[in-house]
């Protein structure tokens, strides 16, 4: 599994986390853990795992990351002995029994996120809401930032919204305040990134692709749609393309991943380790 | 550096190497000359004697500009600078970062050299430039100038196959299902906003596709919804039942003061029906001549009977029910009104007077002498009803009610008695 665990050996607790004494308990070696695991019987130990599941699941509705600290205020609690092994377990019972992967998108301040594992079905989504519509703005904005080399000014992408009837000052009937969408949300989920260019005055901001959208797709599936919009060969765009085969390639072999529509059985889509 | 010895030629080669760094933002039309110019920004205020001297040398023609400003060694001589000459310096300066800041996305493409126009103009300030205060805002060019030169080459070392953002536009709109209206036209190229109709599903259309393209982990959600919907309703039922209930049983045990609160305004009301459907009564039978004001509602014997019947009759003027006039004896009289006179509230057809009528003790007694009231007009509730069962089918507590409040005025009375 490509998941990162906590807690096995020594952990970087070099100042770097906010909870210093909770992160003792948690950079317990494995040996360690194992004997708290003795002194508590089974059912407890499946108690917690259990109430850690319904806490992603539920916390993963609206799709913003859930941070470790959280956890283990609300779930983990006394259990901190035994954090690496819960974890472990409710990635497993997430995997086995929702199709869905547990994923640290941040090392450093330990946020997951979850993601599908199963394959996508051709069949036409029945449930549309409000996620739908906004899935298909992020897209067009990733997409976007991909083929303008990764990184876009924010004035650039909304001068493309505007084309499509999208414009930040105004009320847009789907979305709303789509600035506010734009800049806070998708940034506070981690689709997006929205960075201020230095030495900008007035500040001007640029974005980039968050880490959950590194996670949740990938440079060649973004082509793919592109391709698809545009009615064109994914190989069209040289450039692009040869960027994107060398990130799957990178991140290839780790996870095998689904078949994708369209996709003509190259090479495997791994785990998106986002490397920039 | 040796080229205060050496011939003009050798020095300008050697600055070349060292501003090699700039040389994208040259135009191709000044060979070797803008690396000259930006020599001079390099030796800075340092040997500012240095650069002039081997443009001067130098002659080969290449350097019309430098050698066209004569300025410059006036300008050394004066370090202060002419005041007004600074200023005009720092205005074209800030004109000029203007310029570049607004016509931003010009300066961007590819197609024009406006970048490289704005740069050469800025050189041109700079050989004005003397002071701190002016060099920092050539600085400030400087920055703004390689932010576009950098962005410019960003552009350019992209795709084989540019990415065409406008037609993805269009396309995504194609996509969505826009609908191109028949007869309407984009005139420019330049008009970004596709006409027609977007249909209401657009984004959602897109949302779907784009679906297939992510990994994402279903919301979270129970099936069946929320539980608020169902208790509620059976519950109200339930609770107006059990109010029915409670009526009847609060009517068979009388010590619950709930009820006799209510039954006080009921009591209110019910007296003022009672004494209409009275007046009423006794005009029937005497239907042109009015009651005497007084005649009806003093009660000989109360006091405060009487305020209570005087208080329950005004609620009947107020609604419009009847009317009090003064007849020839400036005595006032009371008749109902009739039915097409009207007779809701918040008619305005009707003209309202308001009165106060004051009525002391010893009034009262006057009038009880004078009018030679035997007799109550308006016998007190309780006594003789004609609709007698209906009585008894409303609460014992309006009884209750009545007669407590009747004690208490008797009390009362007494008391004035007492003073009086």
């Amino acid at each position: 599994m490509a998941q990162k665990r906590r807690g096995k050996g020594p952990g970087p607790s070099q100042g770097e986390d906010p909870a210093g004494d909770e992160d003792y308990a948690l950079t317990q070696s494995a040996s360690q853990v194992r004997r708290n695991l003795e002194r508590l019987s089974p059912a407890q130990v499946d108690q917690k795992v259990s109430e850690l599941v319904q806490y992603l699941l539920v916390k993963d509705q609206k799709k913003i990351p859930i941070k470790r600290a959280d956890i283990l205020k609300n779930v983990i609690k006394d259990y901190r002995g035994v954090y690496s092994e819960i974890i472990k377990r409710a990635g497993r019972t997430l995997q086995q029994v929702f199709g869905l992967q547990l994923m640290e998108i941040d090392p450093k301040h330990h946020i997951y996120i979850l993601v599908s594992i199963l394959p996508r079905l051709e069949v036409d989504n029945l449930k549309q809401d409000d996620c739908t519509a906004k899935l298909g703005l992020l897209t067009v904005i990733l997409s976007f930032l991909f083929m303008k080399g990764n990184a876009a000014k924010e004035s650039a992408v909304w001068e493309t919204l505007r084309r499509l009837r999208v414009d930040p000052g105004v009320r847009h009937e789907v979305f709303g305040d789509v600035k506010k969408l734009v800049t806070e949300e998708f940034v506070r989920q981690k689709y997006l990134e929205y960075n201020r260019i230095p030495h900008t005055d007035p500040p001007e901001f640029e974005f980039q692709w968050g880490a959950r959208a590194a996670k949740e797709t990938s440079k060649m599936q973004i082509l793919r749609f592109v391709a698809k919009i545009q009615n064109k060969d994914p190989k069209a765009w040289s450039t692009q393309y040869t960027e994107a085969a060398a990130e799957e390639a990178a991140a290839g072999g780790l996870f095998q991943d689904i078949s994708t529509p369209g996709d003509t059985g190259g090479a495997s889509q791994g785990a998106r380790r986002r490397t920039r | 550096m040796s080229e205060d010895a050496g011939s003009g030629s050798n020095s300008l080669q050697g600055r070349g190497l060292d501003s090699g760094c700039r040389q994208p933002f040259a135009s191709t039309s000044r060979n070797g000359a803008v690396p000259e110019h930006q020599q001079r920004r390099l030796a800075g205020g340092q040997g500012r004697q240095r650069p002039l001297e081997a443009a001067n040398e130098g002659g080969d023609g290449e350097e019309e500009e430098s050698e066209e400003e004569p300025g410059q060694g006036s300008e050394r001589a004066e370090p202060d600078g002419n005041h007004t000459d600074r200023r005009m310096l720092r205005h074209q300066y800030r004109q000029l970062i203007n310029r570049v800041q607004q016509n931003r996305e010009d300066m961007l493409s590819s197609k024009s050299n406006s970048l490289t126009d704005a740069l050469q103009e800025a050189n041109k300030l700079f050989s004005g430039v003397s002071q701190a205060r002016e060099a920092a805002l050539d600085a400030q060019f400087l920055v703004l100038a390689s932010n576009l030169g950098k962005e410019k080459a960003n552009e350019l070392h992209s795709e084989m196959t540019v990415f065409d953002s406008p037609a993805f536009a269009e396309d995504l709109l194609t996509f969505m299902g826009l609908n191109r209206l028949e007869g309407e036209e984009n005139d420019s190229d330049d008009e970004s906003i596709a006409s027609g109709f977007l249909p209401n599903n657009a984004w959602h259309k897109l949302g779907a596709e784009a679906e297939r393209y992510f990994r994402r982990s279903p919301s979270f959600h129970y099936m069946l919804g929320s539980f608020k919907a169902d208790p509620p309703v059976p519950r109200q039922r339930i609770e107006r039942q059990k109010r029915k209930a409670g009526t009847e049983e609060k009517r068979a045990m009388p010590a619950q003061l709930k009820k006799m609160e209510e039954s006080h305004q009921e009591a209110t009301e019910k007296e003022v029906e009672r004494i209409l459907g009275l007046l009423q009564t006794y005009f029937k039978d005497d239907p042109n001549i009015p009651i005497s004001f007084f005649d009806f509602v003093i009660d000989p014997s109360s006091f405060a009977r009487t305020v209570e019947n005087i208080f329950h009759v005004s609620f009947i003027i107020r609604d419009g029910f009847a009317r009090i006039k003064l007849d020839q004896d400036k005595l006032p009289v009371i008749e109902p009104s009739h039915e097409e006179e009207g007779r809701e509230n918040d008619q305005n057809a009707q003209v309202r007077n308001q009165a106060v009528i004051s009525l002391s003790h010893q009034d009262w007694k006057d009038i009880v002498e004078t009018f030679e009231i035997t007799e109550p007009m308006i016998p007190p509730p309780g006594i003789s009803q004609e609709n007698e069962s209906k009585y008894l089918s409303e609460d014992f507590f309006t009884v209750q009610s009545i007669y407590f409040f009747y004690v208490f005025e008797r009390i009362v009375e007494k008391l004035l008695t007492m003073l009086v």
